[in-house]
């Protein structure tokens, strides 16, 4: 096409997506809020890696498809990571009675 | 065309990430966030990986954005307070760090800082175009993967990335053992709870007549503590 999508422009999109989460994960209180905003954070990265992946050179030892594997294994990680941030989250809900992270301050019990 | 299409989603999509970290209600915030992880496929098919674009709505809109919505209804704050932002000292902070995040990386994209010289960063201007199937002639290399991107995958997992698959199938694993591990509830059996203060408000009313107020108000205070 004559007029494509510039790399630059994805990676725009990933960075302020990223800066998005961030900003979210340190402003939120509730733990729920916070693993929303770190979700965000991995989305972005996923699509950093799937641009690179579309224009970047052709690698032969790493096959056809690198980007969009690592992609797939950054997704399975964070789905995992949410299961098991749900678990914990419900635990400390049980412990405190708040889901509030300013509540979570102490190892103990 | 395509220009004015990829501003329209990424602009739809930012908006649904400050509509994430913003909104007070959390279940509004969890479906702006379903709407940034659509927004991400989309920006998904601009590029080409329609496999993963469908992965993402399967995997995030309809397992983690649900269990998301799972923990909300079960930890649902019983002070009546709105815990759910943050204290205003905190606020300016974290903004600024985010700012400051994407002030970084924004400069790293502008002025291409790339790892010295092993990628040109003048070839991004245009995605690299894919290779024409002649009739009859089966497609190889990046043509076959962006075409029949399913089939790839299923390749790739299954030859080239063989350990990485099985790691993520042992990680999956794991979490899935670990989630309800952590979470599970012990069975406390109610009845025990009761006979211990009963047996000695038993045995301590008949010996002690007028203290028994007292027993009465120990009694309730030791289930308490129990």
């Amino acid at each position: 096409m004559s007029n494509d999508i510039p790399l630059t422009w994805f990676l725009y999109f990933a960075a302020a997506s990223f800066a998005v989460g961030l900003a979210g994960v340190l402003i939120r209180r509730n733990a729920i809020a916070v693993l929303m905003a770190i979700e965000i954070m991995l989305n972005a990265a996923n699509v950093n890696l799937v641009a690179f992946w579309r224009y970047g050179p052709d690698r032969p030892d790493a096959g056809p498809l690198a980007g969009v594997i690592l992609a797939i294994m950054v997704l399975t990680v964070a789905a995992s990571e949410v299961a098991v941030g749900i678990g914990l989250i419900l635990l400390c809900y049980r412990r405190w009675h708040a889901a509030d992270v300013d509540r979570y301050d102490s190892l103990e019990g | 065309m395509i220009q004015v299409l990829f501003v329209v989603i990424a602009a739809v999509g930012l908006a649904a990430a400050l509509g994430t970290i913003l909104a007070r209600n959390l279940v509004r915030a969890a479906l702006y966030l379903i709407g940034f992880f659509f927004t991400v496929a989309c920006v998904f098919v601009l590029l080409e990986a329609e496999f993963l674009a469908a992965l993402q709505v399967l995997v995030y809109i309809g397992a983690v954005a649900i269990l998301l919505m799972f923990g909300i209804m079960l930890t649902r704050n019983i002070q009546g307070d709105d815990p759910s932002s943050a204290m205003s000292v905190w606020k300016v902070p974290g903004l600024a760090a985010g700012f400051c995040v994407f002030a970084v990386l924004a400069y790293g994209i502008t002025e291409q800082k790339g790892i010295g010289t092993r990628y040109s960063w003048a070839a991004t201007e245009r995605r690299p175009s894919l290779e024409q199937v002649k009739e009859g002639a089966t497609a190889t290399g990046r043509t076959e993967a962006v075409n029949e991107m399913a089939k790839v995958v299923g390749r790739e997992l299954m030859t080239r990335y063989l350990i990485a698959f099985e790691v993520a199938g042992l990680l999956l694993t794991a979490a899935l053992v670990g989630a309800i591990a952590i979470a599970h509830r012990e069975e406390v059996d109610p009845s025990a709870a009761r006979i211990a203060p009963r047996s000695a408000q038993e045995t301590g009313a008949p010996a002690n007549g007028p203290g028994s107020p007292a027993i009465a108000v120990a009694a309730p205070a030791a289930t308490e503590s129990h």
